[in-house]
């Protein structure tokens, strides 16, 4: 078995704690490099999505296995990585949350995950995030996009106040800014001045790819 | 546990109309046309009046026979590859109906008429889909001749399908053919009738009446053990009372009649207690096969053939929406689940509309989907510790991480499949994302899927003996003239006219 399948055989099981040490002993023995790891999964991880978006598998296959992946990126990966005092590749840094008085988080963690599974380093902030706290993530990490995930028409506004602060700072055209969630539109995105707005995980995927390539 | 089955009768209003059909059989009776089956009637204990042609069957003969009717059987394709089995407490799906036109929008009404490339195309697609599990000769091939329909259809059906294969009980001679042919291809009589392979409809007229050429076949296909569809089409107001109650009795005295018969020309011979009866519509004088009274009669069938233990039969899908509109689409998942929740064990009409005279290869394919949706209902709520999964409800609830759901949890990756039905041609996507698709209805849908299915479909290929031995049958039924028809039934008569509303001509 390669180590590619084996890699995948743990991924489609989500076998978290067996790939966290396949990857460990695969380092330790110099089999592999992080980075060269952090390929392996990648291809891995699009060929899930190949298989999502052809309908042969369901949402909880590709989630579970991106979760999986995360778990080993974070824990053993990028450490080494950082370790080895080597900068790791990636298609951009999206910084990611639910905005304040808004705690609905599952379309939001669906984009994650579809960012996550493309390629893109993902930094999920979960809910009822302030605009203080997207913009210094955004700057601690060196994000390209700053996603804002609203299922609420009460808490929309708060899309509007994230651009506003990121204005106040100077800090406006730095950012990519992407609006999303059940009540908000393309319309409104226009109005608050964002860069773009999605109607569904797979559409935001593709949207951040066009706004980093720009 | 599974749900519920829908119930029309108490148990003393199942025993009334029971009472009642029995007397009828007893007191009046069912008129037979053909000789040689009141023949057969009389020397096993009914009373025939050779005046009226009326055969009444004293109640003792009616609970005698019964004791040998199967209360499950099997149906097998060609090859013998797939086979289900049809029993009392099972749901299956197929097609069955007499289109005669099939939708095609490019036409200016909608529809054109049906040729011999049609049927093909639809055991094709039935072959292809999950959920309906036989196609019948309904799709009718207009642009061939009547005396071989049977022998053109019966070499499509090897050439094209892995599945069982439904034709009308229509005549000895013809029923005769079809029983040669599948011997052809299962190689011999003993396997045909150890794994059947055909259904046959034998339709009673309504009222108390079996006609020649259905009982001629009738015999035929009860011989070879194939099982029969006994199915009266009553009309409450025109061919039964308008009365449901006084309908189901007295439809119920048909199929009781007829199963009696299938006992006596071979004991042991699987039956389906079926039923298509409907409703006139008082305005138009129309039968509405759509109607809510459709599917509250099939539900009074179902009942009546859980109390007798015999596989049942009736209609879903049943619409008389002369486009795919929403009328359509309401009439048919109504009349269908209707069927389904009261325990008819092989729902039929999948892919036809307007009283199931006109096809819709789309429809077909919609039709699929809506018994996987059905199939699911029936199958209920599942309760168990681990479907409870008070474990993972905890878990998830009382992460420490803020929104974490159950997405990720090997507990919905496990059981999503079984507790959720994925309709696959049922639209659930976002505006943005269906516009993106081409924003397409689901009669664009169906109809892709459709044109995916035909591109793909495989022949089957047949060994060379076979293949000729068919050839040369099927020759031999081109020679016959309609006259040769005629005198096998037992028929002196220029023109007749079938009970599905098909005319025989001459050729």
């Amino acid at each position: 078995m390669s180590l590619e399948d084996k890699v995948k055989e743990l991924v489609i099981e989500w076998d978290e704690e067996g790939l966290k040490e396949l990857c460990r002993s695969v380092i330790h023995n110099q089999e592999a490099t992080a980075p060269e790891l952090l390929k392996i999964i990648g291809k891995i991880m699009k060929f899930i999505g190949d298989q999502f978006e052809n309908e042969e598998i369901f949402l909880p296959d590709l989630i579970g296995s991106a979760e999986t992946v995360k778990k080993s990126i974070d824990e053993v990966l990028d450490p080494a990585i950082r370790e080895a005092g080597e900068e790791k590749e990636t298609l951009g840094r999206v910084v990611i949350g639910t905005v304040e008085s808004d705690v609905h988080s599952i379309g939001k963690d669906l984009v994650a995950s579809f960012l996550f599974s493309n390629g893109f380093e993902v930094y999920n902030l979960g809910v009822e995030v302030t605009a203080q706290e997207f913009i210094s993530k955004a700057e601690e990490v060196g994000a390209r996009v700053i996603g804002l995930s609203s299922l609420l028409t009460m808490s929309m506004d708060f899309q509007r106040q994230v651009i506003e602060e990121l204005e106040r700072r100077g800090l406006r055209d730095k950012y990519k800014v992407i609006v999303g969630g059940a009540p908000t539109t393309d319309e409104w995105a226009g109005e608050i001045g964002a860069d773009g707005w999605a109607d569904d995980a797979i559409e935001a995927v593709e949207l951040v790819k066009k706004l980093i390539d720009q | 546990m599974n749900l519920k089955k829908i119930e029309v009768f108490s148990k003393d209003e199942l025993q009334k109309i029971h009472s009642a059909s029995l007397e009828l059989l007893s007191d009046v009776g069912i008129k037979i046309d053909a000789l040689d089956t009141r023949d057969l009637l009389k020397r096993n204990g009914a009373e025939v009046n050779e005046k009226s042609l009326f055969v009444r069957f004293p109640e003792s003969l009616i609970k005698d026979k019964l004791k040998t009717v199967p209360n499950s059987f099997k149906l097998w394709g060609p090859d013998g590859s797939f086979h289900f089995e049809v029993n009392t407490s099972s749901t299956k799906f197929a097609t069955i109906g007499t289109p005669v036109k099939i939708y095609d929008p490019t036409k200016s009404s909608g529809v054109r008429k049906t040729v011999l490339a049609d049927t093909i195309q639809q055991i094709k697609i039935v072959d292809s889909l999950e959920n309906i599990l036989c196609s019948h000769i309904d799709v009718w091939p207009n642009d061939i001749s009547y005396i071989t329909i049977h022998s053109e259809c019966i070499y499509q059906w090897v050439k094209n399908t892995k599945k069982p294969y439904g034709l009308g009980c229509l005549g000895r001679l013809a029923s005769q053919d079809m029983m040669n042919m599948a011997s052809i291809i299962v190689g011999g009589e003993d396997e045909l009738q150890k794994k059947p392979r055909f259904i046959g409809f034998m339709n009673p007229t309504s009222p108390l009446h079996l006609p020649q050429i259905m009982t001629n076949g009738f015999s035929v296909f009860t011989k070879y053990k194939q099982p029969t569809i006994i199915a009266p089409e009553a009309l409450a107001g025109t061919s039964a009372p308008v009365t449901l109650a006084g309908l189901i009795t007295q439809t119920n005295a048909e199929i009781l009649g007829s199963v009696i018969v299938s006992q006596i020309f071979n004991p042991g011979a699987p039956v389906f207690f079926g039923t298509v009866s409907h409703i006139t519509d008082m305005r138009t004088g129309n039968s509405a096969m759509g109607s809510v009274e459709m599917g509250l009669i099939t539900a009074g069938i179902a009942q009546l053939a859980r109390y007798y233990k015999i596989p049942s039969r009736g209609p879903g899908c049943g619409t008389d929406s002369k486009v795919l509109d929403v009328q359509n689409g309401f009439e048919r998942l109504q009349t269908l689940m209707l069927a389904a929740q009261a325990g008819i064990n092989y729902i039929t009409c999948a892919g036809t509309y307007e009283a199931t005279l006109v096809e819709s290869l789309e429809l077909l394919v919609i039709d699929d989907n809506l018994a996987g949706m059905v199939q699911r209902t029936l199958e209920g709520i599942n309760v168990n510790d681990d479907t409870i999964g008070i474990d993972v409800i905890k878990k998830v609830a009382t992460s420490e991480v803020k929104g974490v759901n159950f997405l990720a949890e090997k507990h919905t990756r496990k059981h999503m499949k079984n507790e959720l039905y994925f309709p696959k041609l049922v639209d659930r996507s976002r505006r943005s994302s269906w516009r993106k698709k081409g924003a397409k209805d689901i009669i664009v849908r169906a109809k892709e899927k459709v044109e995916q299915i035909l591109q793909s479909h495989q022949e089957n290929l047949l060994p060379k003996e076979m293949e000729r031995d068919l050839l040369n049958y099927m020759k031999q039924v081109e020679s016959r003239t309609f006259e040769d028809y005629k005198k096998a039934e037992g028929l002196m008569v220029d023109k007749i006219t079938l009970p599905d509303g098909i005319e025989i001509k001459e050729k």
